[in-house]
Formats: C-alpha cells, sequence, structure tokens
C-alpha cells in the first residue's frame, strides 16, 4: 500500500511542471507551516541581501588599523567595508584568531565578523581577560540566540516553535533564557529530553559556525519574520529605534537567523559546555502564554570541575529566572530586546 | 609600633664559631646597613627576621623625631656603618615613608638552596625599592564567566539560608506562644506537632491521637502522585 502512494507520488511529481509544484508547496505551506521551511525562507533571504550590500561596495578602499595587545602592536592596512576584526586576527596571530571572540574598535564592542568602517584602533577580547564583563554579555547572548536555534530544530515538523525574544543577557541570574511560544500541549519535557536539546547545542561547538552579523532594511527583515507573529510586531519598533531608523540588526549562526541588538561572540566552537535547563510556563502581558527556556553554558576557555558544575550551577539554572517578561510598549521599543 | 607580626625573643642566628653576642649584633648591623645601601638584601631566614625589627624602628624613629634629635642621629650612627647613609636615610627614606601607614619592609621565604648551608634563606627589602616585584601581581579573576556564576550562586546560598533561619526562628517563636496556650487547656500535646494536629483536629473533628496523621497521609498519597 505504502509502496503505492509513493509510486503515485513520484508519478505525479513528474507530470508536474516546475510552477505547479512550486505552487502546490505554497499551498502546502500555508496550511501547515514547519520550521524547516521558514529558516529555509530566512537564509535565502540573508543571503540575498548581503549579496545585495556586498554589491554595493565597488571600489575598494583602504584603512588603517592600529592593533594594541598581545603579541605586539602593529598596523594594518585592510579593506574598508569588507574586512573584519577577524581577518586582522588572522594577519597577526594564530592564536588571536582561535581565542578572540569579541573586539574593541575605538572602545566600542563589534563583533568579530563585522566588517569595519574606517580608520580605528582595534582590541581583542577573550574570555580570560581581567574585566572580561562585556564579552560575558556577548556571550550569554549568543548563547540565548543558539537556544533559538535548538528550540527550532529539536522537534519534529509537527511542533511548529515560535520564538518570541530573549530578555537582555545577565549572566549573574545564573541561566540565559528564550522565551518561545513551543506549541507542545501539556508535553512536560523529562530529563533525558532536555538533555537531548542540550546536545544539539553542545555540537554546534564542533560545527564551529561563524556568528555574522548584518543590518537589513525594515522591508526584508518584514518578509523574513512574516511567519513567527511575535517578531513580526517587534520587527517595526525595533527599527524605529535603531539609528537610521528604518534598519534592523539580524544575527545568523548556521541556518539560524534571528533578532538582535549584538554584539555576540565570533564562533559557536568558544562556546564549551551547554546545558538545556528548564522549561518554565509564563504569562506576558502582551503575548499571552509562552515557555521561558533556561540554559546554562560556558565558554571553551574556561573550564570547571563536573561537580561544580553539574551540583551548583545546572540546579540554580532550572530555577525560575526572573528576567523580564516579553512585552511590547506602544510607540517604545520592546523590553526583552537586549541593549547594545 | 611596628606594623608587622613580630616576635619579641631573639632567634638562634649561627654566624662563626666563636663570634659571640659582639658577632651576632655586628651581622645585624650590616644587614641593616645593606638593607639602606641596595634595598633589597638576602640573609638567612632568621637574620633577616630579626634585622627587619632593627630596620624598621631605626626608620621610624627617622620619620618621628626627624635629623636634628640626637637620640636618632645616634641611633643612625650606630645602625648604618657607612655614614653615607645617614643622608639617604633622611634625605630618601623619610620623605618616601612619611605617609605609610604600612610597614616600611617586606619579607619573603626563599626556598631551601641544595646543596648548599640547607639554612632557609629569605628576602628582606625596602618597600618602594626599584627592583622589579618579588611577588607578581595577581590576575583579578572576579570577573571570569565561571566565577561570575559562582558569585551567583553562594549569594543565593546564603539568601537561602537567611531565609530558613528567619522562619525557624518565626516557627520557634509561633510554638512557643502556641504551648504557652496550650499549656494551660492540655498539657499532654507535644510542641513539635502542636500545629499540625491543630489543622487535622479542625478538619476531622476528632481527638488527637497517634494514627490521625499517619492515616491522613496515606490517604493523600495517591492523589499526590497522581498531580504529578
Amino acid at each position: 500500500m505504502a509502496t503505492a502512494i509513493h509510486n503515485f507520488q513520484f508519478v505525479v511529481r513528474l507530470s508536474m511542471s516546475n510552477g505547479i509544484r512550486r505552487i502546490c508547496r505554497r499551498a502546502y505551506s500555508t496550511r501547515k507551516l514547519t520550521n524547516a521551511e521558514v529558516r529555509r525562507k530566512r537564509v535565502e533571504l540573508f543571503d540575498a541581501e548581503k549579496q545585495r550590500q556586498l554589491a554595493l561596495v565597488t571600489r575598494v578602499e583602504k584603512i588603517e588599523v592600529r592593533h594594541k595587545g598581545v603579541p605586539e602592536e602593529c598596523t594594518l592596512i585592510m579593506n574598508k567595508d569588507l574586512s573584519t576584526p577577524f581577518n586582522c586576527a588572522m594577519h597577526i596571530h594564530e592564536l588571536l584568531m582561535n581565542r578572540s571572540a569579541l573586539a574593541l574598535v575605538n572602545g566600542e564592542p563589534w563583533d568579530m565578523h563585522r566588517p569595519l568602517e574606517r580608520d580605528c584602533e582595534l582590541r581583542f577580547l577573550h574570555f580570560q581577560d581581567e574585566d572580561s564583563r562585556v564579552l560575558n554579555n556577548a556571550f550569554w547572548r549568543t548563547c540565548a540566540f543558539i537556544l533559538g536555534h535548538v528550540l527550532e530544530t529539536a522537534f519534529k515538523d509537527e511542533y511548529y516553535v515560535e520564538l518570541c525574544s530573549f530578555p537582555p543577557p545577565n549572566v549573574s541570574s545564573g541561566s540565559f533564557v528564550y522565551d518561545a511560544a513551543l506549541n507542545i500541549g501539556d508535553w512536560q519535557l523529562s530529563q533525558t529530553e532536555l538533555n537531548c536539546l542540550s546536545r544539539i547545542g553542545y555540537r554546534l561547538s564542533y560545527a564551529d559556525l561563524k556568528i555574522q552579523r548584518l543590518e537589513v532594511p525594515v522591508s526584508v527583515a518584514d518578509q523574513m519574520f512574516a511567519d513567527n507573529r511575535f517578531k513580526q510586531e517587534q520587527v517595526s519598533a525595533i527599527a524605529a529605534k535603531s539609528k537610521s531608523g528604518a534598519t534592523v540588526t539580524l544575527y545568523r549562526a548556521g541556518d539560524h537567523v534571528d533578532l538582535s541588538s549584538g554584539p555576540m561572540i565570533g564562533s559557536t566552537a568558544q562556546i564549551g559546555r551547554y546545558s538545556v535547563c528548564a522549561v518554565h510556563d509564563i504569562e506576558s502581558p502582551t503575548f499571552g502564554k509562552l515557555q521561558r527556556v533556561q540554559g546554562l553554558a560556558l565558554p571553551t576557555q574556561l573550564t570547571m570541575h563536573s561537580w561544580t558544575y553539574d551540583t551548583i550551577l545546572r540546579p540554580r539554572a532550572a530555577k525560575l529566572n526572573t528576567g523580564p517578561l516579553p512585552e511590547m510598549r506602544k510607540t517604545q521599543t520592546p523590553k526583552e530586546l537586549p541593549a547594545p | 609600633m611596628l606594623k608587622f607580626p613580630h616576635r619579641m625573643r631573639p632567634r638562634k642566628i649561627q654566624i662563626a664559631v666563636g663570634a659571640g653576642q659582639e658577632g651576632r649584633i655586628k651581622r645585624l648591623r650590616q644587614i641593616v646597613t645593606g638593607l639602606v645601601r641596595y634595598e633589597r638584601v638576602e640573609p638567612t631566614y632568621a637574620q633577616a627576621d630579626e634585622a627587619r625589627q632593627y630596620a624598621e624602628r631605626l626608620l621610624y624613629l627617622a620619620i618621628k623625631n626627624g635629623d636634628k634629635h640626637k637620640e636618632t642621629m645616634e641611633m643612625a650612627d650606630y645602625w648604618l656603618l657607612e655614614k653615607d647613609l645617614v643622608h639617604k636615610l633622611f634625605k630618601v627614606l623619610v620623605p618616601r615613608y612619611k605617609n605609610y601607614t604600612t610597614c616600611f619592609t617586606d619579607l619573603h621565604k626563599l626556598a631551601v638552596e641544595y646543596p648548599g648551608s640547607g639554612l632557609p634563606r629569605a628576602v628582606l627589602e625596602l618597600r618602594g625599592n626599584p627592583w622589579p616585584p618579588i611577588v607578581p601581581r595577581q590576575r583579578d579573576t572576579r570577573y571570569l564567566l565561571s566565577n561570575i556564576l559562582l558569585a551567583g550562586a553562594r549569594k543565593d546560598y546564603h539568601i537561602s539560608k537567611q531565609k530558613a533561619w528567619e522562619q525557624q526562628q518565626q516557627q520557634q517563636q509561633e510554638t512557643s506562644s502556641a504551648t504557652l496556650k496550650s499549656s494551660s487547656s492540655s498539657s499532654s500535646v507535644d510542641s513539635g506537632i502542636a500545629e499540625i494536629d491543630r489543622e487535622v483536629r479542625q478538619e476531622e473533628g476528632s481527638p488527637v491521637d497517634e494514627a490521625a496523621p499517619s492515616s491522613k497521609s496515606s490517604s493523600s498519597g495517591p492523589q499526590s502522585v497522581a498531580d504529578r
């Protein structure tokens, strides 16, 4: 019976022209959305927008980048709007390339894969710096962003997970958070299932995905997040708050694209341990019932005994995080979106 | 006066066979002189430990009395074998240590040399000297991500402890007041379970006995499992 159906589909697919097939797929997607489809669409839009922006740089101009710090202070001549701090690190030392998670450009936090715009002074940050609070926040934000990836990829197609937002990073609260509508009904995730989620995040450190930043116009962002009722509402509010008034900052790791004001760390290889600790039900004043998913992570560069991690930090991360609830304010940016 | 922990009794100092008390004092003067000259000396631990007190005392008096004070000048003349150092004491070291609230010297233990005399060695130095530091600067690890997490956990733990303690105090107060009340009516009720017993009595309307709480817990057992 099953083979018969398969054969039938095969025949139908063969007989359909390309256009009809696309229409069919679209009709299907409006009937029942899946995360995989939505993600594919977002990545395609992201790529197209990136290509468009790259095409705008028609003439390669040179800028002077003065590097401060170990192993040596030097001046590099780099390409304007093309070269990133990561490229600078490649020129200087392999150690800088691997361990640097964030750059300071004229004292301002700057993503490792964000092109430099003018002559500047450059410093690299890593997790064992004396005062790594800026980087810690960036790491925590990245982990929440990755949690979004985990939630969107973990469940079967029949569960359509809608991500909402994550509160500003607060490391001392003990856990990072992603608020989302998981749409899984009464299903309470067991410890084993949480471990499975953790493993998805943990595996990303082997994938070594670089985390890219892109500023896109509102129209593109609207198109990208049209399938997510929460993000859809947030896009315009975020754009209103942005410098130019009509752009939104996006981040991408692998095939995951999300809204965030950044900054974030350079690569998923810098995330060492990663655990999804708990899922709590919350009630947002504007978005209704949501789930607050909490996790805990450590950078690859920092080591910790498993006893400390499993007995002290993980149970603490499983307690409900009292960070601000997702909320939309009228004529203002939503509170939940992380400030830079 | 001396701003560091010190021992008031003399140490066992081996200088040479038959050197005697004079030899001992001579060695201490040599060390104090060397300290003022070079600002860092490396005698044995016992010698350094004892000479330190005299050096500190000399500096203290120099700061306190200045170079117009006769006794202090005599003291400097006695401890500093090389007389050009008297000028250094008053012109260089006194201005340096005038505002110090701590002691003026540092004493560090060194590893025992082998093969060698076998005596424990030490470094005695004046603070604020121009040499590279002996103890490397400790890195501040407060803001490492792992340490921030652990500090947060520690804080939570102390808060929970405090809360538990407060609750316990409150309960004790309540139970003591309850026993005071109940002791006037019936003396058989145990103070520890007075609260529970009273609730049970209200719900079931039966006199207090041993079986009542246990039967209640067994009846509520399956229900609680079902809730989970």
